[in-house]
């Protein structure tokens, strides 16, 4: 059995599909029936045929257990699934079921998992061989921490709590009073209560390591690699370069060694990461932290080398050595080697900032990245300018940052995700970079490449030669950034640079420095003298533009749907290439495609391999809004060649784009919209609401995927929006939608191929529409609709489809709203749902999608209409709070979920339940609810009131709700409000752990929802599951009961698409 | 920056920066895959002769420090690189690699687009080259390098063997000799953490060295073709002689040299083993290891010689290691002494001292 790791969170993104991937296939391989259990739809590892067996299933000790007792499982590889597997194999080895079971954990063990968790054994057994780990203690209490900082002698001191991923919990403590609050946060997080108390390595270099070990004990290290930022910043939110680039042999040897003892020591058999501080002053180290498991790090590793550590991991798991796995990419040599490489890769990680206005943007030894791009170039410059561009936050490269001398020495020392920008803006102005290197703790190796950046700038502004763009170009500027540079345009610096021969060459990733042949399809493009792609096999290629870095608003979901592209181009026989930069993917795994381009998504470097390729076509649906954003440009610069881009024409892409083209086609279609308008201006905007009416969605019209979108309930909130959120002017003029109020949201997935539409199929949001469909909890089929509207639905979709030629998939989002159905967008692209969707039908879209591009029609595959299934699936949300401070969990138009789960079940409630507590959240069984809800929720909350009141729920209520629910033979327990200041009111029995459920759907007047912010705050960081809705409340209500009854059953996904 | 050349004996030029010493020059032209450890490369004598293109694109970023010299001097001919550091990391002191090359009177050449060029020598196998800043001699360049011989052709040894015979006292138990074909001080740190050491020049003969009282002898790495005829004449009497009266390792070149001495042969590998991340399997364990040779000792020709092969190159199944049946006589092909690269077999050196003791392996 291989165990996923869940939803996507903060700490824990698309890795471990890639790894789960490969261990089931390197399973396979060797003859082993497999299972597969993730709670996760949009991975690839919970395709039908990635395991003999495949669940959708919560990730709970228990659950786990009953699948192993169906399916017979005889061991389970623990190191696959990240911190989530491996905790669940802890707690299933303690507990004795496995033994029960006669079933054995495969790969690590618990004990070496126990001992590189548990700090205080860790630390014991590097000590008894005899290397060094910064002074500590383990402590439980607040008091034994301040004990701790006594036998430490200083601050400032490390908090890290123990189990917990990506940090949570974590801080550092620079006096008495910070070391109170990140301590009472850390033991609250930590699932044994425990944290540790560390000596401060601050400032020091850190380095990382990746080892393997097999059950010969032949060690081996795959790759190192160097934070540029110093130790006190969280290697995930630290730029990495791979190799390290600033130690000396000997060093490097020393860590090395060091490395493989601590694997030795922890009788570790497979992959584990090595974390070490450095201290440049004296060359002293510490061993930092050990991952018994593969990580993020490793599958960084896996793509900075080319050596499929997962794959590798799980072979040796089943008993083969090192020496006995064949090298596939030399396919000559065996997998008992060190990789060499020839190149530079760095990792940029990606920040959900742009979404988070408010959120504290400092980083430090907590997580706060989605997710990471990573680059390869034969130059630290151009490795590191190809990264920036991959990063999809509105930079080209090094770009410019408007900031005061003072900001900037403040980003020097207490570093955010502009620091990098930040330094070089320094430099431009003349800072020393002596004075940078020091004041941001870098190597000034480092600081110096950033100066030769900025000296190729300088030459470029004075006067672009031929030499210089070809220099330029070396150093990995973008056509985009010399255009800027040179007030030309980067088209016309691309016609520049092909007139003059300066174009990329593809160079392979080949984990051996060029020493042996190689026939790996996994380059990177760099500019040199000769290009290593052989060119044509005489076979039709079709080219996927993935979907780069995980963040919030493009998740794992497009890589599913590129995924899926792939496999299908590849079942018609066509070439299938992709172009990728997200380290953490299954699309970047270089055996998926026939050609990996480990390469930028930006229009330049899209065509560059467009051209190296000599490419058929273009598919542009797949990789999210940012591929959808490059196909009107692909088009247009492809003309006059034989590329084509694949499905519906970029045009019909524009239409569903467009806001006014599109209006138009809906007029045409006589398709109900909210009434909208478009203001220039604060006082046209206010007329636009005011003849709408109140509440409004405001957004402005130049940033997609619902950034800084609003609802907005007055023209006083409307002016506090204009004046805070976003400019308005000629040129960046505001949208304004009539917010229809309690309305219900619709999804819809549906392939077309010009004549007929399949209806993937059809969700119904619980919250009201206003809620971002991302961070939705979804419903299919519709649990409330009635059959004449879903009628209504299913003829929208067909005539929208048709209308817009769609050739291959499109999303609809639909209101419903007193029986009427309004249209609110249409995405002519593969949606996050598409997977959702994929998994709870059992028909794959995305691949019926690609196929339909190459020509075929749904007849083909004899789908049409709309079938109805007889089970539910539930999509349920999971949300950062916990790890951003400062934020407010409130949903809203603008998405802040990270990631998703699936619920699937013949019962609805059940359905919902597996959902909710796959999703984290902690549905009580007993205990108190509070419930405070607006005048006309009061009707509908009765029902589920009297229900957890007779299931032995304590029901406390503000003064209006527990009137009226007394009124209607509920007994409740009045609190009061929190702004009446007396007690007893809900933030102190909250404290008190009186609180296990809130049920608050908060007034629709104005700014009402921004109210509750402490009550939800402290809701997140005390993890009490919050309703905000009657829906939500009338779920979560028949999900205790499901969980009451302890009547859970796993079912594999085999098992329900035979139902279909 | 002056433009240079990198010219290949089959015509092959590549344009590129010249840095370092201000000169020409030729050799045999190999690669080596170790990511760092450029420096102990550059002063390793067993590269006499070669011109050296590391694999690596970023050379010389933690610079250049007193006590990563692995001989007095650097022994390549010149140094082929993607990019060198102006500005290295401060930390180990930032003298420059440039700045290096220069003080020995060695060029080197940047801008090169060293995968390519690797892939030229795999494919072709080792090539003689030069490095030059003479564009129009380009042509008479390549008809000289055509003429040239091999430098391994010349008696490489003799010009990196030492010319007297040392000895240091340990304070240890066992005292053991070292024949100098061109050490790495890396052999000389290990056994010096071990023994007494007494080091002779390649052509001391045997009852010399017997007399000196030495318990074992190791025979070093060092450069160029060990069936060279000076060589034949000198240290492989010696080593043929010592077989019968002591303890015999043999590094790399004094691998070979103890093959020969008891009556195997030699090869030339198409392009050689050099880099830090070979594979070894010892038994049915498998070690990385440190590489720098372009000669093994053919299997076949072990037959009747006493020696049997006990570790082999999981890549391509070459000799890495011999062991003889009876003597107290072994040999790795690697350098268990690192510098650059793992140490994971260092305990090789414990063998020996343990063989010494015992009386074999």
């Amino acid at each position: 059995m291989v165990i996923g790791s869940g939803p996507i969170v903060i700490g824990q993104a698309a890795e471990f599909d890639f790894s789960g991937t490969q261990a089931c296939r390197s399973l396979r391989e060797e003859g082993y029936k497999t299972v597969l259990v993730n709670s996760n739809p949009a991975t690839i590892q919970t395709d039908p045929d990635t395991a003999d067996s495949v669940y959708i299933e919560p990730l709970m000790a228990s659950n786990i257990a009953k699948i192993i007792e169906k399916e017979g499982v005889d061991g389970v590889l623990s190191g696959m699934g990240g911190q989530t597997a491996l905790n669940i194999c802890s707690e299933l080895a303690d507990s004795g079921e496995l033994e029960r079971l006669h079933c054995s954990l495969v790969g690590t063990q618990p004990d070496a998992i126990a001992m590189s968790e548990d700090r205080e054994l860790f630390k014991e057994t590097m000590e008894r061989i005899g290397e060094p780990v910064p002074v500590s203690r383990s402590v439980n209490t607040i008091e034994e921490a301040k004990e701790a900082v006594k036998i430490i002698g200083r601050y400032p001191v490390l908090i890290r709590p123990a189990y917990t991923l990506g940090g949570t919990g974590g801080g550092i403590a620079h006096n008495e009073e910070e070391l109170e609050e990140i301590c009472a946060r850390g033991l609250a997080y930590s699932r044994i209560h425990q944290v540790l108390i560390e000596e401060s390595v601050l400032g020091w270099k850190e380095y990382e390591y990746e080892v393997m070990r097999d059950s010969n004990d032949n060690c081996i290290i795959i790759c190192n690699m160097e934070n540029l930022d110093a130790m006190g910043i969280h290697t995930g939110e630290s730029i990495v370069v791979a190799p390290c680039l600033t130690l000396s042999d000997t060093d490097h040897q020393r860590l090395r060694t060091a490395a493989l003892k601590v694997i030795r020591a922890l009788n570790i058999e497979g992959g584990c990461n090595v974390q070490f501080a450095f201290n440049p002053a004296n060359g002293d180290y510490r061993l930092i932290e050990v991952n018994p498991r593969v990580s993020r790090s490793s599958a960084l590793a896996s793509k900075a080398t080319g050596y499929p550590i997962a794959r590798v991991a799980t072979k040796i798991a089943v008993g083969y050595t090192l020496d006995e796995i064949p090298n596939r990419i030399t396919g000559t040599t065996c997998a008992a080697f060190e990789p060499s490489i020839d190149y530079v890769v760095i990792k940029i990680p990606r920040w959900p900032f742009d979404k988070f206005r408010t959120v504290d943007r400092h980083l430090g030894t907590q997580m706060k990245s989605t997710g990471e791009v990573m680059s390869i170039g034969r130059t630290f410059e151009e490795a590191l300018l190809k990264g920036l561009r991959s990063l999809e936050i509105g930079v080209k490269g090094l770009d410019r940052v408007d900031v005061t001398d003072e900001q900037i020495r403040e980003e020097l020392v207490d570093a955010t995700d502009k620091r990098i920008f930040v330094m070089a803006e320094a430099l431009r102005r003349g800072w020393s970079e002596e004075e940078v290197a020091d004041l941001a703790k870098w190597d000034i190796f480092f600081v110096k490449k950033l100066s030769n950046i900025i000296d190729m700038e300088n030459r470029i502004k004075a006067g672009l030669t031929t030499d210089i763009l070809r220099e330029a170009k070396e150093m990995g500027f973008s056509d985009e950034t010399i255009a800027e540079l040179t007030g030309s345009k980067p088209l016309e610096i691309r016609a520049e640079r092909k007139k003059n021969g300066i174009v990329p060459v593809y160079k392979m990733v080949d984990t051996c420095a060029a020493e042996f042949e190689a026939g790996t399809p996994y380059f990177y493009s760099t500019y040199g003298r000769s290009t290593e792609y052989r060119g044509d096999d005489g076979r039709k290629k079709v080219v996927i533009v993935g979907g780069g870095p995980i963040r919030i608003g493009q998740g794992i979901e497009f890589d599913y749907c590129c995924v899926h592209g792939v496999m299908a181009l590849q079942e018609e026989g066509v070439d299938a290439i992709i172009i990728n930069n997200n380290p953490e993917t299954v699309s970047t795994d270089y055996d998926i495609s026939d050609r990996l381009y480990f390469e930028p998504l930006t229009l330049e470097d899209v065509l560059n391999v467009i051209d190296a390729e000599q490419a058929d076509s273009v598919i542009c649906q797949y990789g999210g809004q940012t591929s959808v954003n490059l196909a009107m440009d692909i088009e247009a610069a492809t003309k006059g060649t034989k590329t084509r881009v694949l499905g519906t024409s970029p045009d019909e892409m524009d239409v569903a784009e467009d806001r006014r083209r599109f209006s138009k086609l809906m007029d045409e279609l006589k398709i109900k919209q909210p009434r909208s308008g478009t203001g220039y201006s604060f006082e046209e905007a206010k007329a636009i609401a005011e003849d709408i009416g109140y509440p409004v969605l405001v957004r402005p019209s130049y940033v997609l995927g619902g950034r800084a979108m609003e609802i907005v309930y007055s023209t006083e909130e409307l002016k506090t929006y204009v004046d805070t959120a976003v400019k308005v002017s000629r040129n960046h003029p505001i949208l304004i939608d009539k917010y229809l109020t309690e309305a219900i949201e619709i999804d819809v997935d549906c392939v077309c191929d010009g004549k007929d539409v399949y209806i993937g199929g059809i969700m119904e949001h619980v919250e009201y529409a206003g809620c971002h469909s991302g961070d939705a909890t979804m419903v299919l089929p519709p649990f409330t609709l009635k059959q004449e509207t879903i009628d209504e639905i299913v003829d929208i979709t067909e005539r929208v489809a048709l209308a817009l030629q769609i050739h291959g998939l499109m999303n609809l989002q639909l209101a419903v709203k007193d029986g009427q159905v309004y249209m609110i967008e249409a995405n002519p692209r593969a949606s996050r749902t598409v997977p959702f969707i994929s998994k709870a039908t059992g028909i794959p879209l995305a691949k019926i999608g690609t196929k339909i591009m190459l020509g075929k029609t749904l007849k083909d595959f004899g789908l049409k209409g709309y079938r109805p299934i007889d089970h539910y699936a539930v999509k349920a949300s999971v949300f950062p709070f916990l790890k951003l401070p400062g934020v407010d969990s409130i949903l809203t138009p603008e998405m802040k979920s990270t990631g998703e789960v699936m619920g699937i079940d013949e019962d609805f409630h059940t359905a919902c339940y597996k959902a909710l507590i796959a999703a984290g959240n902690k549905l009580p069984t007993e205990g108190g609810v509070y419930i405070t809800v607006n005048d006309q929720d009061k009707p509908r909350i009765v029902e589920p009131a009297r229900q957890l009141k007779e299931m032995g729920f304590t029901i406390y209520a503000t003064k209006g709700t527990s009137t009226y629910l007394r009124e209607h033979g509920v007994e409740t327990t009045s609190v009061f409000r929190l702004d009446e200041r007396q007690n007893p009111n809900a933030i102190g029995l909250m404290r008190d752990g009186k609180i296990n459920l809130i049920i608050n759907t908060p007034s629709q007047k104005s700014g009402a929802v921004r109210d509750g912010y402490t009550m939800r705050r402290l809701a997140v960081e005390l993890e009490i599951p919050f309703m905000t809705t009657v829906q939500g409340a009338e779920i979560a209500v028949g999900s205790i009961k499901v969980a009451r009854s302890q009547k859970l059953d796993v079912r594999s996904m085999k098992d329900f698409h035979g139902l279909v | 920056m002056a433009k240079g050349y990198l010219v290949l004996e089959d015509g092959t030029v590549f344009e590129g920066e010249l840095f370092g010493a201000e000169c020409e020059t030729n050799g045999e032209v190999v690669f080596t895959t170790g990511m760092c450890g450029y420096q102990e490369s550059l002063t390793d004598p067993s590269f006499k002769g070669q011109i050296l293109v590391m694999t690596y694109p970023l050379i010389g970023n933690y610079g250049v420090a007193d006590e990563y010299y692995q001989s007095r001097a650097i022994h390549v001919r010149g140094l082929v690189v993607r990019e060198y550091c102006k500005e290295p990391s401060p930390m180990y002191g930032g003298r420059t690699i440039d700045d290096f090359l220069k003080t020995f009177g060695i060029p080197g050449i940047s801008g090169i687009d060293t995968r390519d060029l690797v892939i030229k020598i795999r494919t072709g196998g080792t090539v003689k080259g030069a490095i030059t800043s003479d564009a129009e001699g380009i042509e008479d360049l390549v008809k000289r390098l055509r003429d040239m011989p091999a430098p391994s052709e010349s008696n490489l040894v003799g010009e990196v063997s030492c010319k007297q015979i040392s000895s240091r006292d340990n304070g240890k138990e066992l005292t053991v000799g070292l024949i100098d074909c061109g050490t790495k001080s890396g052999i000389l740190r290990d056994l010096n953490a071990r023994f007494n050491v007494v080091t002779f020049p390649y052509d001391t003969p045997a009852d010399v060295i017997v007399d000196s009282g030495v318990k074992g002898v190791l025979i070093s790495n060092g450069p160029g073709d060990p069936a060279h005829p000076d060589i034949a004449k000198t240290t492989v009497r010696t080593v043929s002689d010592l077989s019968t009266q002591l303890p015999l390792f043999g590094i790399c070149f004094g691998s070979q040299l103890i093959g020969i001495a008891m009556g195997g042969s030699t090869y030339k590998l198409k392009f050689g083993h050099r880099g830090c991340n070979q594979p070894v399997k010892n038994g049915n364990r498998v070690y990385i290891t440190s590489q720098n040779h372009g000669f093994a000792v053919d299997e076949h020709s072990l037959d009747g010689t006493g020696l049997v092969v006990n570790q082999v190159n999981v890549n391509d199944g070459s000799v890495e290691g011999v062991v003889h049946r009876d003597l107290p006589i072994f040999t790795s092909q690697y350098h268990p002494e690192a510098s650059p690269g793992p140490c994971d077999t260092s305990y090789l050196f414990d063998w020996f001292g343990k063989m010494i003791k015992e009386g074999r392996l």
